[in-house]
């Protein structure tokens, strides 16, 4: 059951964003990122997946690519539900979006360094201060 | 309804009475787990609430990353520790469709049947935690959740003779179970799920007339359903805000496309309806579970050859989304494979964590006291918001 999610360019994903709101999808599901280091794809870069639905039946997905040390806009005005989804991918995936109101860390203490999901954050290694 | 801004700056606020910071958690009762929020309180009116997560963050989808697919399940199993099954259900969903295996028919039976009674106890915890936030309404507040646990334990006794252990059972593996029906089980879970549908009765005597309850839970906390849509609440406190949307349903998985689906659903928005949505949830659940029980088909459990190596399940380059219907709403797993034994990347999407989301917008406005009504009704698990 393979499904045919766009990419969307980093631009065009507020409009595109808006385009979906309007035709119904008002169902926020959820934000996701993954990181895929250099040494994959030659390019360092975030993938950041956004789903969402308009009730009963249909769901829909797009993509948008972030290379690291870029951002990508924030769509928390589009649906509220991205707010703390995105806040979630930047704790844990460290993508930034742009224009959101309050990107703070959300699962992880305020000063930890670094972000888990990342490839190239090893579990092994010990990250004082412990808490 | 007025637009509430969750994300309003207090120094602009003008108060009325003296404006108090108060820590609701991460230690309190009423906050059923550990969830932190600071409260901005004007008197004792709430005018803006932040919750704090990450009090029981354990890194679950990193975990996921260094695990092959067969070891993910008994991790996964402590996300939502009211409900286990759906979590080792949703995971191996996600994991079998991107596999391309469909469990047979005796396992997607077993899965839905189990899946149904967990409801059943899954309600009934939070219908005696509810009790005990109401405190002093319900007679000490005790007497209900006395009752609620008495009855959850005989469910657990279910999933004991089952699968060996009270909760996380780590019962499901990739393309099915590991456990089969053990003789006369079927027997013990009509019995069970008979009495508990009699006793069900007997809670909203204690509750439907009690005028306390009333008081408290009318009219309080009422869910818009167009934000609710926005920020991704499902499961019964998006039906009760009068949203009519199911996922065993709507999309049919396990063996639910087997069986007609009564969805209760409320307009009202408010705890009240919330309690009453769960309340015929329960029933709901028992009918299917006894419906499904009926008609067990004979066969093998797992699709796979049974797996003694952990490690043996690879999974070919692909991105899915796989989402089932807990008792809080929709789980789903966004999974990436890469072609090896392990997966990429794992990202669960727990319906709790929308939820709570709800709390910045349904706070401001009421007192301190009707905030921890209003958590306890929306039914968060911690475990799962945090991961």
């Amino acid at each position: 059951m393979a499904e045919d999610v766009p990419l969307i360019p980093r631009e065009d994903v507020e409009s595109y964003a808006r385009a979906r709101l309007a035709e119904g999808y008002d169902y926020f599901v959820y934000c996701a990122a993954a990181h895929y280091p250099a040494s994959d794809t030659g390019v360092d870069r975030v993938l950041v997946e956004y789903r969402v639905r308009r009730l009963p039946k249909d769901m829909l997905a797009f993509r948008v690519e972030v290379p690291t040390g870029e951002t990508t806009p924030s769509l928390v005005g589009v649906w509220a539900g991205a707010d703390w989804q995105e806040r979630e991918q930047y704790d844990l995936v460290g993508v930034v979006f742009a224009g959101h109101p309050d990107l703070r860390r959300i699962m992880l203490p305020e000063d930890w360094e670094g972000h888990p999901l990342r490839r190239d954050y090893a579990i092994e290694t010990r990250h004082p201060p412990w808490r | 309804m007025a637009v509430i801004d969750p994300h309003i700056n207090i120094d602009d606020y003008e108060p009325e009475g003296d404006l108090v910071v108060l820590n609701l958690g991460p230690q309190h009762p009423s906050t059923h787990g550990v969830l932190r929020v600071k409260l901005w309180l004007d008197g004792e009116v709430c005018i803006k609430a932040v919750p704090y997560l990450g009090y029981l963050h354990r890194g679950v989808e990193k975990l996921c990353e260094k695990l092959t697919y067969v070891m993910v399940t008994p991790i996964i199993d402590k996300n939502d520790y009211l409900a286990p099954i759906t979590n080792e259900w949703a995971i191996n969903n996600s994991f079998e469709q991107l596999l391309g295996v469909t469990p047979p028919p005796r396992s997607q039976y077993l899965r839905t049947i189990c899946a149904e009674i967990q409801r059943v106890a899954s309600h009934l915890l939070w219908l005696g935690t509810f009790g005990l936030d109401m405190g002093g309404a319900l007679g000490g507040g005790a007497t209900l959740f006395m009752h609620t646990f008495r009855e959850r334990e005989t469910v657990l006794d279910l999933f004991e003779a089952l699968t060996g252990a009270r909760f996380h059972y780590n019962t499901l593996c990739v393309g099915g179970n590991r456990h089969d029906i053990p003789a006369g089980w079927d027997v013990l879970v009509r019995q069970t799920l008979g009495v508990i549908a009699s006793r069900i009765d007997e809670y909203e005597s204690m509750v439907h007339e009690n005028a306390i309850f009333l008081a408290r839970t009318v009219g309080v906390g009422v869910v818009d359903p167009v934000l609710a849509r926005a920020l991704g609440v499902s499961g019964p406190n998006l039906r009760a805000s009068g949203v009519d949307w199911d996922l065993r349903r709507d999309a049919p998985y396990g063996a639910y496309g087997d069986v007609q689906i009564k969805v209760p659903v409320r307009t009202e928005g408010d705890c009240f309806a919330r309690y009453l949505v769960r309340v015929e949830e329960m029933r709901e659940s028992i009918r299917i579970a006894l419906q499904l029980l009926d008609g067990v088909p004979e066969g093998p459990i797992c699709a796979l050859k049974p797996v003694k190596l952990p490690g043996a399940v690879k999974i070919k380059p692909g991105i899915g989304y796989a989402s089932i219907e807990t008792p809080r709403g929709e789980l789903g797993s966004w999974v990436i494979a890469d072609g090896t034994e392990r997966p990429y990347r794992c990202k669960i999407r727990p319906p709790s964590l929308h939820t709570v989301a709800l709390l910045p917008y349904l706070a401001p406005g009421n007192n301190l006291s009707d905030i921890v009504v209003v958590l306890g009704s929306l039914d968060p698990v911690l475990g799962e918001v945090d991961r």
